[in-house]
């Protein structure tokens, strides 16, 4: 998946940085020094550029000044989801020592940890009291913690606040807003959206089938793609299509290209990450003043389901630094450094008590954002995720092109993911 | 794909020469013996793994769970639709790129081999394509296809013809229409070139002798020029259809084998079992399927350069 | 009259042909010279409004694109110098020694010239991970031998057979030792033809995009058309940049072609039907 890997373009947040730094410096760490007699140099696999690289690199100085004999290696992995996947599985799967620490998307936990790849982190003290609960569980299997939350990214609906004057909150409201506001803007895009065949395309259409009642397993672990909700949820993406509410080239869409639509002030609606809201309120920025997030819409009495993207840290289990990966982990985590990664990057903190006046003052979006937190729900946790993912995708971009009905598409998506998981034990 | 130069031993040209002591045999084997075992290692080892592989469950994220199970690879490989649709769209597209690819390649040779003035320009600018990677080139057609910034769009928009703002590849038909264009871009030109070396060895006393019976230029394509150009025409097709059934770059990098699975190719699904799916049993089952093909293929190729050109003699 | 029209005819093949080979190419680099503003419009003229370098600027400045050219140029530039070394001394061998199995050695070079690349990526792979390669130049090196000893040792065998015998010969027969008698009266009058198949083996090196995409993981271990599919898939997609990118690893490859045609197609038809 890609949200993590760009919110390098907060251009904006870089003047920022000096006076986040006088807010962590004050309230940064209560860690005492480590004073270990060999220094050790800990190999931390990192997927973010930009500024998300950078503000890596200020928090992992802070750590070393307070642990002078633990070095940081920061490693950059690929921007490319499904590349960055393949490295950690190249490495963990080699049972190599290193890279010591990783951040992971959510999804990876739970394969990682079926394979006993990565280190069970239970009696290693770690609060989590404060941290979202769906970032939470995306880090646990089985019963069994293997994961800290690092940063949050919850997808949502963006709308333009002085087109659209109340958000709205069921599939009738948006699409009669966006059939609205076409009508005396009859160049806009009614609702963009990620429609590529690719990850990006399944965490949209979990929002929809989720506000339908929908899911791709159930409570029990089965796959229930074929369900009456997702076969709703996909018929309704494909009327925005039908219907030219989303113009036919967003099946060739990704974030970026909604991201595009959005804050060139061509789309009404769009799906995306909160790393979009900044950009669009960039100075200079025709949405600047005009950008509303939202919950994505639901049908009747159904809760927003609201996809859940974000980072997890995790630990080798062949490192040869349990202890001080932890420290390294625990101090990332920290809600200073959160609060800190929030204002450097847009990150948005995993834990509730990072979301300070101090943050707000320096990035006010985030009030707005965390509003879709609660409603954030994770992809299944499962180690044949990718696989599962490999077949929704061909079934979206089947009936998007034409070639099947929802119906048609998700029934076989279904088999093919019934077979999968009776293949083999790892579901 | 490559540049496989269709290539002839000059046999009867080179024997060893006689002043070379026959004692220095050894010294021969030594010198090729380093390429040759190379060659053997990059291609013999990963058959044979594979072969192994393709009797193992193995998943990359399911490390507990690797056994031995038998043809169950292959028999699953047999009841897999998804593989037999890629095979059937992987026939059509080698059928359609080569024959349009032949024709193409023979109207270049034939326009190359006329003496005019841009005759060089023309030979430069059909080389570029061949020179550019099919990934690049992949690109710069898939743009050219955009419906926003893309050539064809706007210029279709422009002479009023239907088809402007159509998303080319969100259509299981219209998709390979950019696909095949970027195949042939890149191909054609060493198929040209093949045919051109073959017009080049038609004495020219042919031509005239068949003026002299009164046929004129169409027939004498028909009469001369095609029955001597066989061999080579045959050697050319077999080598552009190995290699377009083995196509990858231009799917993955246009495509992604969708919509849907709709330009889905079976070297892409090989490369999907590994690389996303992380399944290295069922992938290598596939890898042995299309490995003992690709061979067999070859091995007719081979055998048709040596009966034209006498490898065995 | 007929005449003339069979001369329109032509122009307007020729006319075509030239259209067909170029006019992608020249698209894009006009894209590449357009600003962002103007990408994110729709296209509505041939020419755009206002040139500009900024993608270019970008494309080093953002993305680091140097870094995938130098990669490309390094590991193609060692699998050509491999292939060209180890070619030439087997295309010796077989245009020049009393081998026995000439026929059957060059046989099986072209029969593994056609063997699918697709067939090794799963092994390679799992063989690499094991002994640490994944994310290394020799990852890439090694496999692109594949690509070009084959092609590389054909060639050579072609021209070397053209070569006349006459010198080493005497030479030899001077009681010269192999080594030496090839150094000195061989490589000078091979050198052309050693030229050819390494710029031959170049090119088919820095074609290769499914050996990357296997072996490779990290952004600053990219080749350049790995990097340029890349760039697509960026949260943040400049597709200005993309334009810019593909310009950049076009033209050198475009310059190659200009300069070498010569050479390249008398490669690629070496000891083809004339022989």
């Amino acid at each position: 998946m890609s949200q993590k890997k760009g919110k390098l373009v907060m251009a904006g947040l870089a003047v920022l940085s000096i006076g986040a730094m006088a807010v962590v410096s004050g309230a940064a760490s209560p860690a005492k020094a480590y004073a270990s007699a060999k220094p050790i140099t800990l190999v931390f696999a990192n997927d973010g550029l930009g500024t998300e690289l950078s503000s890596t690199n200020v928090a992992v100085k802070e750590f070393e000044k307070l642990h002078p004999n633990i070095h940081i290696k920061v490693i950059v992995e690929s921007a490319n989801s499904t590349q960055a996947y393949q490295t950690l599985v190249t490495n963990l799967s080699s049972g190599s020592a290193t890279p010591d620490v990783i951040s992971a998307d959510v999804t990876y936990p739970a394969t990682f940890a079926a394979s006993h790849w990565i280190l069970p982190l239970n009696k290693y003290g770690f609060n989590l009291k404060t941290f979202y609960p769906g970032m939470v569980k995306s880090g646990e299997y089985r019963g069994k913690l293997y994961a800290i939350p690092w940063f949050i990214n919850v997808e949502g609906l963006y709308y333009r606040t002085d087109l659209v004057k109340t958000p709205p909150k069921t599939f009738a409201q948006v699409l009669a807003d966006a059939k609205r506001v076409l009508k005396s803007h009859p160049k806009m895009i009614g609702v963009a959206f990620e429609a590529q065949k690719y990850e990006g395309a399944v965490t949209v259409f979990q929002d929809i089938a989720g506000g339908f009642g929908g899911s791709f397993l159930n409570a029990k672990g089965k796959p229930v793609l074929n369900s009456a909700a997702d076969i709703r949820a996909l018929t309704w993406l494909n009327s925005l299509i039908k219907s030219k509410v989303s113009p036919a080239s967003v099946t060739g869409w990704q974030e970026g290209n909604v991201q595009q639509a959005f804050t060139s002030g061509q789309a009404v609606f769009g799906f995306n990450w909160p790393y979009l809201y900044p950009l669009a309120e960039a100075k200079g920025t025709p949405t600047k003043g005009h950008t509303g997030f939202i919950a994505p819409p639901v049908s009747g009495s159904h809760s927003p389901v609201a996809s859940l993207g974000g980072t997890d840290l995790v630990i080798n289990k062949h490192t040869k630094y349990p202890k001080q990966a932890v420290m390294f982990v625990k101090f990332l985590t920290s809600k200073a450094i959160q609060t800190q990664r929030a204002v450097l990057a847009g990150d948005p903190p995993s834990r509730s008590d990072s979301y300070t006046p101090a943050l707000y003052k320096q990035a006010p979006w985030f009030k707005q954002e965390k509003t879709v937190y609660k409603y954030a729900t994770p992809r299944p946790v499962t180690p044949l995720y990718p696989q599962i993912s490999a077949y929704i995708q061909t079934a979206l971009s089947s009936v998007y092109s034409g070639q099947m009905s929802p119906k048609a598409a998700l029934d076989q998506a279904q088999s093919e993911v019934v077979k999968l998981m009776g293949q083999t034990h790892g579901g | 794909m490559g540049v496989r130069p269709e290539v002839r031993i000059p046999g009867r040209a080179f024997r060893p020469r006689s002043g070379l002591s026959a004692r220095r045999s050894y010294v021969g084997y030594g010198f090729i013996a380093p390429a040759v075992i190379v060659l053997a290692a990059l291609t013999l080892f990963p058959l044979g793994y594979n072969v192994w592989l393709s009797v193992q469950q193995r998943i990359l994220t399911l490390p507990f769970e690797n056994h031995a199970v038998g043809l169950a690879n292959y028999v699953a490989l047999a009841q897999d639709t998804q593989f037999w649709h890629d095979l059937l769209r992987t026939l059509m597209f080698t059928g359609i790129s080569v024959f349009v690819e032949l024709v193409l390649g023979m109207v270049l040779a034939l326009v190359m081999s006329k003496e005019f003035r841009a005759r060089a320009m023309v030979r430069v600018s059909i080389l570029i394509p061949w020179a550019i990677p099919t990934a690049v080139s992949a690109m710069l057609w898939a743009m050219f296809f955009d419906p926003r910034t893309g050539f064809v769009d706007f210029f279709l928009g422009r002479v009023g013809l239907p088809g402007s703002h159509l998303v080319w590849f969100n259509s299981a038909f219209f998709a390979w229409i950019p696909i095949i264009l970027s195949d042939m871009w890149k191909n054609t030109p060493f198929m040209a070139l093949l045919l051109m070396a073959g017009l080049q060895s038609i004495p020219k006393e042919l031509y005239e002798s068949a003026r002299i019976d009164g046929a004129g230029s169409w027939q004498a394509f028909w009469r001369v020029t095609i029955p001597l150009m066989q061999p080579v025409i045959l050697v050319a097709l077999i080598f552009r259809t190995l290699s377009a059934l083995l196509v990858f770059d231009t799917v993955f990098v246009m495509t992604g084998g969708g919509p849907g699975t709709a330009t889905t190719v079976v070297a892409y699904y090989n490369w999907y079992q590994f690389f996303t799916a992380l399944n290295y049993g069922y992938g290598a089952a596939i890898s042995v399927v299309i490995t003992a093909v690709a061979m067999l293929m070859a091995f007719l190729y081979v055998r048709a350069t040596v009966r034209q050109g006498g490898l065995f003699r | 009259m007929k005449n003339l029209w069979t001369k329109i005819g032509f122009v307007a093949l020729v006319t075509a042909i030239l259209v067909y080979s170029l006019l992608p190419f020249l698209w894009i680099l006009r894209s590449s010279l357009e600003s962002n503003k103007e990408l994110a419009q729709a296209t509505n003229s041939f020419l755009p409004s206002a040139l500009t370098l900024t993608q270019y600027h970008g494309l080093f400045a953002n993305q680091d694109f140097l870094r995938p050219l130098l990669n490309s140029l390094f590991i193609a530039g060692c699998a050509t110098l491999i292939a060209v070394v180890l070619g030439a001394f087997a295309a010796y061998a077989l245009a020049r020694l009393p081998v026995k199995g000439r026929a059957l050695v060059l046989g099986g070079v072209l029969l593994i010239s056609f063997f699918p690349q697709v067939g090794m990526i799963g092994p390679l792979f799992l063989v690499f991970k094991k002994i640490q390669w994944i994310n290394t130049y020799q990852s890439l090196i090694f496999p692109y031998l594949i690509l070009c000893l084959p092609i590389v040792t054909w060639i050579l065998t072609a021209f070397f057979s053209q070569i006349p015998a006459e010198i080493e010969e005497a030479a030899m027969v001077d009681g010269a030792s192999i080594l030496r008698t090839i150094w000195d009266c061989f490589v000078p009058l091979a050198m052309p033809g050693i030229f050819t198949a390494g710029i031959l083996g170049f090119l088919l090196s820095w074609n290769d995009i499914l050996f990357a995409i296997s072996f490779i993981q990290t952004p600053n271990m990219y080749t350049v058309p790995m990097a340029l599919v890349n760039f697509r898939n960026a949260f943040y997609i400049q597709y200005g940049q993309i334009d810019a990118g593909v310009v950049v690893a076009s033209v050198p490859i475009a310059l190659i072609v200009v300069l070498l045609q010569r050479r390249i197609e008398s490669g690629l038809t070496a000891g083809a039907v004339k022989g």
